[in-house]
């Protein structure tokens, strides 16, 4: 269950980052910034797990920072925003008081999917 | 290019081996420091740093927002998590985009907990190798949504290590 909230939640905060970096121009560390400061001062409030929760969007948070070309479309950003979900929750333990952790996370995240979409897209290009 | 994945690719090393190996992390102390050595025997001979007068600049602001983001976490007790975007928030009130994501990384820096930084000290150098290290790997990894957080991880990492307590 709690699994699921989250997942739910890394989807929203996604989302709404995706929206904030396509509809406004805010930069890329003020939408980061915004949807960091919401999540840490909201989600606490709300949830048992709040502060998991909030580390979570934190870290998709940064996922968002990602550029289009890199991340062009909203299914590809939320497909990230899910795998940085689980990475998080599943990796608790994971680099436990080191700055950049959430980051590292979802630069781990954004790689597992921006990798393979490089390399299938450039072994289309070469069929071609 | 290889020495620019190789220092970056050091917090994300760590994170897939305590990934994958639960217990890893009891061992793993002495593979880092051997590999961060390796790194920074091999790095200042092959990385070409773009240009030098940038330097200083960087890793000033970088260390600037370690050291507020730290200061506002633990001494005024709001959690990393607001502390940096607090910091986050005000850099792009005052800076220029390229100067925002310089402090937006000190600010990765400055979320480092006060068990790995007993020490404003070690902040501040961990800050400015932050700042050095973005000038390093400037071109890599460019537009991967978390590039930040992981050039402030292997900062830390190169603090800890080698400065602090060891991890």
């Amino acid at each position: 269950m709690s699994v699921l909230l989250a997942m739910s939640l890394g989807l929203l905060w996604g989302f709404a980052g995706y929206t904030l970096r396509k509809r406004t121009k805010l930069s890329v560390v003020a939408v980061s910034s915004w949807l960091t400061l919401v999540a840490a001062l909201v989600l606490p409030r709300f949830f048992h797990e709040g502060y998991l929760f909030a580390l979570i969007c934190t870290a998709v948070s940064y996922v968002v920072m990602s550029s289009s070309n890199r991340l062009e479309k909203l299914w590809e950003t939320l497909v990230v925003c899910l795998i940085c979900t689980l990475l998080v929750y599943f990796g608790q333990d994971v680099l436990v008081g080191i700055g950049g952790r959430l980051g590292t996370l979802a630069a781990l995240s954004a790689l597992i999917f921006i990798v393979p979409k490089v390399h299938f897209g450039l072994l289309k290009a070469r069929r071609r | 290019m290889l020495c620019q994945h190789a220092l970056i690719l050091l917090p994300l090393f760590v994170a897939t081996l305590e990934l994958a190996i639960p217990f890893f992390s009891k061992t793993s102390g002495l593979i880092y420091l051997s590999l961060v050595t390796f790194i920074f025997i091999v790095a200042p001979k092959r990385c070409a740093i773009g240009d030098w007068r940038k330097i200083l600049p960087s890793a000033l602001i970088s260390a600037l927002g370690a050291v507020a983001t730290f200061a506002l976490a633990n001494h005024l007790d709001l959690g990393p998590l607001v502390a940096s975007a607090i910091v986050g928030l005000v850099g792009t009130f005052f800076l220029a985009e390229d100067d925002q994501l310089k402090i937006y990384l000190g600010a990765f820096v400055g979320m480092t907990s006060v068990a790995r930084f007993p020490s404003l000290g070690l902040v501040v150098v961990a800050g400015l190798v932050g700042g050095v290290l973005w000038q390093v790997l400037n071109e890599t990894w460019n537009g991967v949504g978390g590039r930040l957080g992981t050039i402030a991880a292997a900062a830390v990492l190169v603090v800890v290590l080698t400065l602090g307590g060891g991890l």
